[in-house]
This record gives structure tokens, C-alpha cells and sequence, in this order.
């Protein structure tokens, strides 16, 4: 017994050691882990913001992925907000918006108007009121294997939908695996990068971007008719079998290894394609499939990632400035790095960033219509739901007339 | 009996640390829980109460695969009860005869137990990966011929991935119920077997005649375990497959999916109210069926 | 420690051994240990290859090139991304603090069920037993308000608790499976020697209970060591767990899968370590727990 009690007091003592926590400078949540791609684009920002601001002191803590999700909404419903946290643009913010417990930025910003450009803010626009500070952003990208592709007789990525088809089919022929699309259950999203796509250049953005953002029915003929087209692509074999039990990390790695012709995902793989030794990568736009619909320009992507201050926040109005500059800086670094481009206006040299990422800048520029992310752009039960008839698509459970019933009953 | 009449302080008392847990982290959070289920709530907003609504859904085969889940905690345990229950009595048996190197396989048996779910989960997606080990030792005994074409042990929608979640799931544990059992049959009286052995009877007959008889109350709680855990299971499934797996999806899964990932917390709560409500009915059964034997 | 009275090993040589018998339950007891050591085996051995053998030249061999081309850097690479020692010492402290308020908790229940007659204790223990049911994961959310609200996120607190109250209807399962065994008698003959109900307990109940404190606390050690969801979302940086910290590492290191079995490799053989140290303490003790209870 007197053991039992020993042992006892020690771990209260313990206990009580570790109960005490620090309160001071500013607290920051992000998914910047040590081994994100974005890891540095932060560590570099921050440091040149404790330059600046010395006696301003930044607590920041890195949460994978999925389990940051759940944090911030347990943090933002239990009234336990870091000061400053990072989120994903439309609908995750909105959700908090709605709730009241995001700081309003729109006078602050006043301050940044002519570095941060309007149009950039529209995805953390709520009811005219801006919530949130853009970092970069990302489009998916066609990427393409120049090796494999001179195999086949391409000096090119395929501009034209008939042409890419007669590309993989030729791929296949020498042996290789076209496409490379992870399937796990829990990474659906990878699979949405190449649907996305397809329905865009089938239905046209506008068309899309309606269903997705505005309330327009999923009930579209030409929606069940891409989703088709694409599991026709399954049923040819032009996807490795194998993705379906692959996660996208290792998807990913498959194609810096070379075994796959293409992999379509988000442009922020720039940076990781670009070190790679030994791998000849090309980025282009998906091909028009329907031309009377849909047009090049036409992209899946745009600013998501963004950071935003808590109502609660200490001293929220300079809290929120402070963010401004941070984000700022951590755009630019990000973009220096390769993670993705620039949602701040360039005013610093350019000219060392990886080719990739060029290219992936000029399809930017030249686009003129961007739909945001299915799964980003709708409300999480909604995105839950597309996804999962998502995965029935890649899993050619559900076809295309499914697909679209299915949806219309589930969302409208 | 000698009756005081501060025994009633006493029986609170002796409750008190008890109760204070039990109230304080699994009845408030359930009452919580109930509430909520009739409620359409994301977590952060405002309540819309929407009645048996939610209820409704889940037994709506097209909207939800709870049911789905369901019978799969449902196969899980009863491939607990009938493969690895007997699994771990058989090796408790045998190692109960006194075998050469018994402390030894003892040991190896109970190790998987103490592993982390975590380090299970990854080891397995490993072995089970399409280039894992288990692919390869099918290729390699010449089982499988074409490298490009493997069975897709993580694939959902094969109808591989439910039994690529379980296969861990049982083998992690066989060890724990063996040495729960083979504690019951050391307890069994030397001079018992001896006296049975001296009449002839063969091992196989001890076992089945005096050693199984007599460990009645281990093998109760045995199957409470694994049913009860078999209802509960989450971790390793959410590591091998993923909480939006549909094909190995169990109750918890679901539960955490729409609470976490799709921010249903109404929704997650009403499965937590029907799982509670199963694991609770499943322990009546089991409990009504060795009573009945007695 | 109880020591087996009574069962020596050697009074279950079976006189008559039938030599066929023997072999073939010995080849079953080898072939499911390679079955439980195998796995074990793999996962180190791919901690020292790199991806080029775990994929494609040796699968299931040694390591190539002992020793010098070991690839012992994958340890490197593991500890750099995750602080071991302090997610250890975090899993011990939470494991340790847990057991023994489970364990109390569960000893003065199960006394007063079993031992105290009266009228509701039969309910009582019905509804602790509701316990056993219920899932962990339906309270996520309102523990997590209420921790939220107290401030006791990321505290040992915040784990301690919810883990105590889980293990708990378990640990008062085993309890009073252990309490009903021991005979009434001594409680009587103490009573009547004048004893409270808390001597009885304490200094009468307690020391019998010690096989039920060695059950009670391995089951509970199992239950707190591996619990991934509520570490996860308690606890944030330097105080998580083991599990939780090991499930954000290998969400950095998907591919790597040198790395990945270095990670699974440190976080696994303390524990391996540990218990070949006292395996034989836990298994007497499970042992004259059964013979006892």
C-alpha cells in the first residue's frame, strides 16, 4: 500500500509539473510538418518575421493533415483557438465564419490591398466580408514522364484529348502503365484530381463551377457521360491496377521512380518533381474532350490555403496585420520553393525557380476560369458524399448515370 | 451477518472513485450523445432538431451502410469466438501438457499482444501491400505468375479488404486469450489428471472431459472480450483501410467519419446510441447463454 | 510473487507419452511462433534496407552486406523526425498513472458489490458493466468540451481520466471475478474481531487481491498503451503518445519504408525488452490469478 502511495504522489507531482503551460507571445496552427513540402516556406517566413518583430514571440505547432482537421473544429467548438490558424478557403472557413469566430479582416486589409490582389480573396469572401489571408495556390496539373513519352514517339505532352488516348494506348503496348491514381479509401481526393478534370473539359467550367459553388443539380447528362469516358480509361487498363490499394504518397513515388507515363495532381508536387534527379517532367493543361462546352483556360485549383486570425485573438487588429505580413512572406517563400504560386503580387526575383513551376505560372496566366477543388469547394457532409460516389467511380462500382442519381438524391 | 447502520455511507464511499469516473466521462457523454442524435449539428453551430430523422438514415440501406458495418462487427466477432477462441484454447491445451520449451512459446505468443495497434497497423499494410510480402511469397511459390496483376489485398471493392483488416485483428490477440486460457487449464488439479490418466483416458480426453469443463468462467470472459472488442474494433481498420471504407467498415468507422470528416455529429451521435445499444444486447446474450449451461 | 504451488511443469509429463503426439503438437507450437515472430523478424530486418531490397532484390533475406552496409541511417532518419524518448516517457507516465487509478477504483467498486450486501448491488454492477460496451469513440467530442473548457488540454490529466474511466468496468470485472473467490469467512471472522469495513478492505481484501492487481494492470497497460484517438486530439506536440506520434510520423514517410520499420522498430522493442525481462512475472501472475480466482 505505502508503494501504491509513493508511486501515487510521484505522478500527481508529475502531473501537476506538466499542467502548468506558457502564455505569452502569439499561437499559431498549421499543417506545415517537417516533412511537408511547405515545412521551409514557413520556418524561413517566421524567421524573418522574429526579425522583424522581436518582441513579438510565435508559438507555432505543425499537425498532419487529417488530424488538424479535427483539432482546429474541436478547438473552434470548444472556444480554444490558436491565434492564428491555418484553413482551407470557401467552405471549412465558412463554417467558422458562420459561427462568428473569425476575426473580420477587411480593415486590415486596406493596408494590403495593393500587394494582395481582390480577386485572390473571393474563396474567403463571406457575405462581402474577407476572413482570410492567402498563401499560395494550386492548380491540378497534368504531369508527364519525357522519358517515357520519347519511348512512345511523343516529344510533347499530347494537346489534344484523341491524341493523349492514342499516347496511352501506345504506352501500354510498350509495356508501361499510363496513369498512376492512388485509391485508399481515406486519399478519394487523388481520384477527384483526374475526374475534375475530365468533366471540366467535357461540361465547361462555368457549368461546373455552378454545380459545385451555386446550387446547380448534379442531374447533367453530359456530367454521367465524363464520368464514363474516364471509367472507360479504368476499364482499358491506361490506370495501374495496383492504385487502388496505394495511398498518394506512394503514387507519387511510383511516378518519380518512373512508372508511370502520367500522374495528375496538384501543381504543388512541382517542387519535389523538379529535385528529383534523373526525372524529365513536362506539366501541361488536361485537353479539351468536349470542345462546343468546354475551352483551354479552363483550370481545376485556385487559392485555398490560407491563415486566419480568431475572433478571440490577443489584440486581434494587430494579430491580424502580423498575419498579413506572415502570410505574405510565407507565399513568397513557398513560390521561391516551388510549392505552389503566388496568391501576393511578385516583386523579387524569379528567376532561380524550378521550370516546372514556370510552366505551371504561364498556364495560370493564361487561364480564364478556375473551379476550386470539388471536395474544398463544398460543405464537409456534401464533400463526404461526392467523394464517396467518387470512390465508387474509381472502384467502377458506380457508372456514370449512378454517379449523377446518386449525387442528386445526396446533395440536389 | 452483523449489520451496521453506516453501511450505507460505506457503500458510497467505496463507490465514490468509481462512480465519479463512470459519470463523469462515459453516462454524461452519452446522455450528451442521445441528445444530440436527434439533432442536425455540426459541431459549431447552431442545433436543428430534426426528430428520429437521423435514426431514420441509418436504417435507410442507401443513404448509409450502417447496417453494412454492423454485420461486419458482427462477422468479426464471430470469427473471434469461433477461430480465434478455439485457436487460443487449442495452444493453451497444448502448451497446458507440459510441452518442451512451453515458457518459451508462452512468451511468443503473448508478444503481438503488447505491440502497439499503431506498429500493427503499418506492419500490416506492409505485408499486405501490393508489393508486400504477401504478394511476394505468391509469387515466388509460383501461385501467382503475372507481377502486374495481384490480388489487391487493400483494394476496396475486391473483397479482399474486410479480411485484410480482420487477419490482423485476430492474429494480434490469439495470444492474449491463450494465456487467459492457459492460466484456466494449469489451474486444473495435478492430482485430477493424474487420477484420469491412471484410468486410461488420453490427453485429448483430460482435455476435453476435465480441463475444458472446469475453465467455464475464463472462456466467459474470453468471449466477452473478444465480442465486445469485435463490436468496438477501430484502430486497426482505420490504419489498413481508412475510416471512408466502405467494404470494412464498422460501426466506430463510421461513427468517426461522419463526426470528424463530414462534421454529422447529430448523425455520429445516433450510431453511437445504436452501438451502445448493440454491444449492450450482444453482452445480455452472451451472458444469458453461459447461464444457461450452468 | 506467488509461486505455481502445486503445478510443476514436470508433474504434467505425461507418462505414457505417445511419441507421434508430442512431435506434432510440438511442429503446431513451431509453426505459430514463426507465425507470431516472423512479422516481427521482417519488420527489422527492412529497417536496415533501403527501398531498392525491400522492394525488389531482397525481400525477405538479411539485410544485404553485413555489417558496413546496414543502413543504420534509417534509425538517423526515424529519431530526427520523432522525439522517442519523450513520446516513451509520455506513454509510461499516462500507462502507469492510469493503472493504478483504474485499479483502486476498481478494488474499494468491486468490495462494496461483492462484499457489502445490499440491495442495488446486483444493478450496480449491471451498470458498470454497461462500461464494457460502450465505445470510446462516442465520447470524443464531449470530453473534449469539457477538458476544453476546464483547460486541461494537453495535460497528462486529459488522458488520465477518460483512460481510467475506460479500463475501469473491465478492471471491475476481473476484480470481482478475483473478490467472489475469496472466502466469506474472512471478512466474518474480522468483523467480529471488531474490523471497520476500510480495515477489511485494506488490510484484509487488498493482499489477497494481488494476482487481481497483475490481471487488472496488464489489461489496462494494453487498453491505455495503444489508444490512438483520443491521444491524437488531446494532446498536441511534445505530449502525445507513443501511438499518436507514430501515426503523424509515418504520415511523413509514406515511402520510405526504411524509415517507416526503423520508426515501428524503436517504438517496439522497449516494450519487446520490457517484457522479455518480466514475461515470466506476468504470466505467474496470470497464472496464480487463475488458480486462485
Amino acid at each position: 500500500m505505502k508503494k501504491f502511495l509513493a508511486t501515487l504522489l510521484a505522478i500527481v507531482s508529475v502531473l501537476a509539473l506538466s499542467a502548468c503551460g506558457k502564455d505569452d507571445g502569439l499561437t499559431m496552427w498549421c499543417i506545415a510538418t517537417k516533412s511537408d513540402s511547405n515545412r521551409h516556406s514557413y520556418e524561413a517566413a517566421i524567421a524573418d518575421m522574429q526579425k522583424k518583430y522581436p518582441d513579438t514571440k510565435l508559438n507555432w505547432e505543425a499537425y498532419e493533415n487529417n488530424a488538424y482537421k479535427e483539432k482546429i473544429k474541436a478547438a473552434v467548438s470548444g472556444n480554444n483557438m490558436p491565434d492564428i490558424f491555418f484553413t482551407w478557403s470557401c467552405a471549412f472557413l465558412g463554417d467558422f465564419v458562420k459561427e462568428d469566430k473569425v476575426y473580420c479582416l477587411d480593415e486590415v486589409y486596406a493596408e494590403f490591398k495593393d500587394k494582395l490582389p481582390e480577386k485572390m480573396c473571393k474563396n474567403t469572401t463571406y457575405n462581402g466580408k474577407k476572413y482570410g489571408v492567402p498563401l499560395t495556390m494550386n492548380i491540378v496539373g497534368l504531369f508527364a514522364n519525357m522519358d517515357i513519352l520519347k519511348e512512345v514517339g511523343y516529344d510533347d505532352v499530347p494537346k489534344t484529348f484523341e491524341d493523349l488516348m492514342t499516347c496511352c494506348e501506345k504506352i501500354k503496348a510498350a509495356g508501361k502503365i499510363p496513369f498512376g491514381c492512388a485509391g485508399k479509401p481515406d486519399d478519394t481526393w487523388c481520384v477527384t484530381e483526374y475526374l475534375e478534370s475530365i468533366i471540366e473539359k467535357s461540361v465547361g467550367a462555368k457549368t461546373l463551377d455552378d454545380i459545385f459553388m451555386n446550387g446547380q443539380t448534379w442531374d447533367n447528362q453530359d456530367v454521367a457521360k465524363a464520368v464514363d469516358l474516364f471509367q472507360d480509361m479504368i476499364k482499358k487498363g491506361y490506370f495501374d491496377p495496383n492504385g487502388i490499394s496505394l495511398g498518394n504518397d506512394e503514387v507519387k513515388q511510383n511516378f518519380m521512380d518512373g512508372k508511370y507515363a502520367f500522374y495528375m495532381n496538384g501543381t504543388w508536387n512541382c517542387a519535389d518533381f523538379a529535385k528529383k534527379e534523373g526525372l524529365n517532367v513536362k506539366v501541361a493543361e488536361f485537353p479539351v474532350i468536349n470542345a462546343d462546352k468546354a475551352e483551354l483556360g479552363q483550370l481545376i485549383g485556385g487559392p485555398s490555403d490560407t491563415l486566419a486570425v480568431a475572433k478571440s485573438a490577443k489584440n486581434a487588429k494587430e494579430t491580424a496585420k502580423y498575419t498579413f505580413e506572415l502570410g505574405q512572406l510565407i507565399c513568397k517563400y513557398g513560390y521561391l520553393d516551388g510549392c505552389g504560386l503566388p496568391a501576393w503580387t511578385v516583386d523579387y526575383d524569379v528567376s532561380k525557380i524550378n521550370a516546372l513551376t514556370q510552366s505551371v505560372a504561364k498556364i495560370v496566366t493564361d487561364s480564364n476560369y478556375m473551379v476550386l477543388f470539388g471536395d474544398t469547394a463544398m460543405p464537409a457532409a456534401e464533400a463526404g458524399k461526392y467523394l464517396e460516389q467518387v470512390k465508387g467511380v474509381y472502384g467502377c462500382t458506380v457508372d456514370g448515370a449512378t454517379f449523377i442519381a446518386n449525387l442528386k438524391k445526396d446533395i440536389r | 451477518m452483523k449489520r451496521k447502520k453506516t453501511d450505507g455511507i460505506t457503500i458510497f464511499l467505496f463507490l465514490l472513485p468509481a462512480l465519479l469516473l463512470f459519470v463523469a466521462i462515459l453516462v454524461a457523454p452519452l446522455i450528451s450523445s442521445g441528445f444530440n442524435s436527434f439533432f442536425k449539428w455540426n459541431g459549431i453551430g447552431n442545433k436543428e432538431f430534426l426528430g428520429w430523422k437521423n435514426y431514420k438514415s441509418l436504417f435507410d440501406k442507401s443513404q448509409i451502410p450502417f447496417w453494412h458495418s454492423v454485420r461486419n462487427a458482427m462477422l468479426l466477432a464471430g470469427l473471434s469466438v469461433f477461430i480465434q477462441l478455439p485457436l487460443a484454447l487449442f495452444l493453451a491445451l497444448l502448451l497446458g501438457r507440459g510441452i518442451k520449451g512451453e515458457r518459451f512459446f508462452l512468451s511468443v505468443n503473448f508478444l503481438p499482444v503488447l505491440i502497439s495497434t499503431v506498429v500493427i497497423g503499418q506492419l500490416w499494410l506492409k505485408i499486405f501491400h501490393p508489393e508486400g510480402l504477401v504478394n511476394a511469397l505468391l509469387l515466388k511459390i509460383g501461385y501467382l505468375k503475372d507481377p502486374l496483376n495481384v490480388p489487391q489485398w487493400l483494394g476496396e471493392g475486391k473483397g479482399l479488404l474486410l479480411y485484410s483488416c480482420f487477419i490482423p485483428m485476430l492474429w494480434q490477440y490469439v495470444g492474449y486469450h491463450m494465456l487467459l486460457m492457459y492460466a484456466g487449464v494449469k489451474s486444473v488439479p495435478t492430482e485430477l489428471r493424474e487420477a484420469a490418466k491412471i484410468d486410461g483416458a488420453t490427453d485429448a480426453q483430460v482435455d476435453w472431459h476435465i480441463v475444458i469443463p472446469s475453465m467455464k468462467q475464463i472462456i466467459k470472459v474470453s468471449v466477452i472480450f473478444a465480442v465486445t472488442g469485435s463490436l468496438k474494433s477501430y484502430d486497426l481498420i482505420a490504419i489498413i483501410a481508412g475510416i471512408n471504407s466502405n467494404e470494412a467498415a464498422v460501426p466506430s468507422t463510421l461513427l468517426k467519419r461522419h463526426m470528424s470528416l463530414r462534421m454529422e455529429y447529430g448523425l455520429g451521435s445516433a450510431i453511437a446510441v445504436l452501438l451502445i445499444i448493440l454491444c449492450f444486447a450482444c453482452s445480455i446474450a452472451i451472458g444469458a447463454i453461459f447461464k444457461e449451461r450452468d | 510473487m506467488a509461486k505455481q504451488k502445486g503445478f510443476n511443469p514436470a508433474d504434467y509429463q505425461v507418462r505414457k507419452t505417445n511419441k507421434a503426439m508430442a512431435v506434432f503438437t510440438w511442429i503446431v507450437l513451431v509453426i505459430w511462433a514463426i507465425f507470431n515472430l516472423y512479422p516481427l523478424y521482417w519488420m527489422f530486418s527492412f529497417s536496415l534496407k533501403d527501398n531498392q531490397q525491400i522492394l525488389h532484390t531482397n525481400k525477405f533475406g538479411i539485410p544485404d552486406g553485413w555489417p558496413s552496409k546496414w543502413r543504420w541511417k534509417n534509425y538517423a532518419e526515424a529519431t530526427d523526425t520523432g522525439d522517442f524518448v519523450r513520446m516513451f516517457t509520455n506513454s509510461i507516465v499516462i500507462t502507469l498513472a492510469t493503472i493504478v487509478i483504474t485499479v483502486l477504483a476498481a478494488m474499494m467498486a468491486s468490495y462494496a458489490i461483492t462484499r457489502i450486501r445490499w440491495r442495488f448491488s446486483e444493478t450496480m454492477n449491471k451498470i458498470f458493466m454497461l462500461g464494457i460496451t460502450i465505445p470510446i469513440q462516442a465520447s470524443l467530442i464531449p470530453v473534449y468540451l469539457v477538458l476544453s473548457e476546464a483547460k486541461m488540454l494537453n495535460t497528462y490529466i486529459a488522458l488520465i481520466i477518460p483512460y481510467s474511466a475506460f479500463s475501469l468496468a473491465m478492471a471491475l470485472l476481473i476484480c470481482n471475478g478475483f473478490m467472489t473467490q475469496i472466502p466469506k469467512e474472512l471478512d466474518e471472522a474480522a468483523y467480529i474481531d471488531g474490523c471497520g469495513r476500510g480495515r477489511v478492505f485494506f488490510q484484509v481484501i487488498l493482499p489477497l487481491m494481488k494476482p487481481a492487481v497483475a490481471t487488472c494492470g496488464i489489461y489496462t497497460f494494453l487498453q491505455c498503451w495503444n489508444e490512438l484517438m483520443f491521444s491524437q486530439t488531446f494532446m498536441n506536440g511534445d505530449m502525445m503518445t507513443l501511438p499518436a506520434g507514430m501515426q503523424q510520423l509515418f504520415g511523413s514517410h509514406t515511402t520510405d519504408w526504411g524509415t517507416i520499420g526503423a520508426a515501428l522498430s524503436i517504438a517496439t522493442f522497449p516494450t519487446v525488452i520490457a517484457y522479455i525481462m518480466f514475461s515470466r512475472r506476468i504470466q505467474d501472475s496470470f497464472i496464480a490469478g487463475a488458480v486462485k480466482g
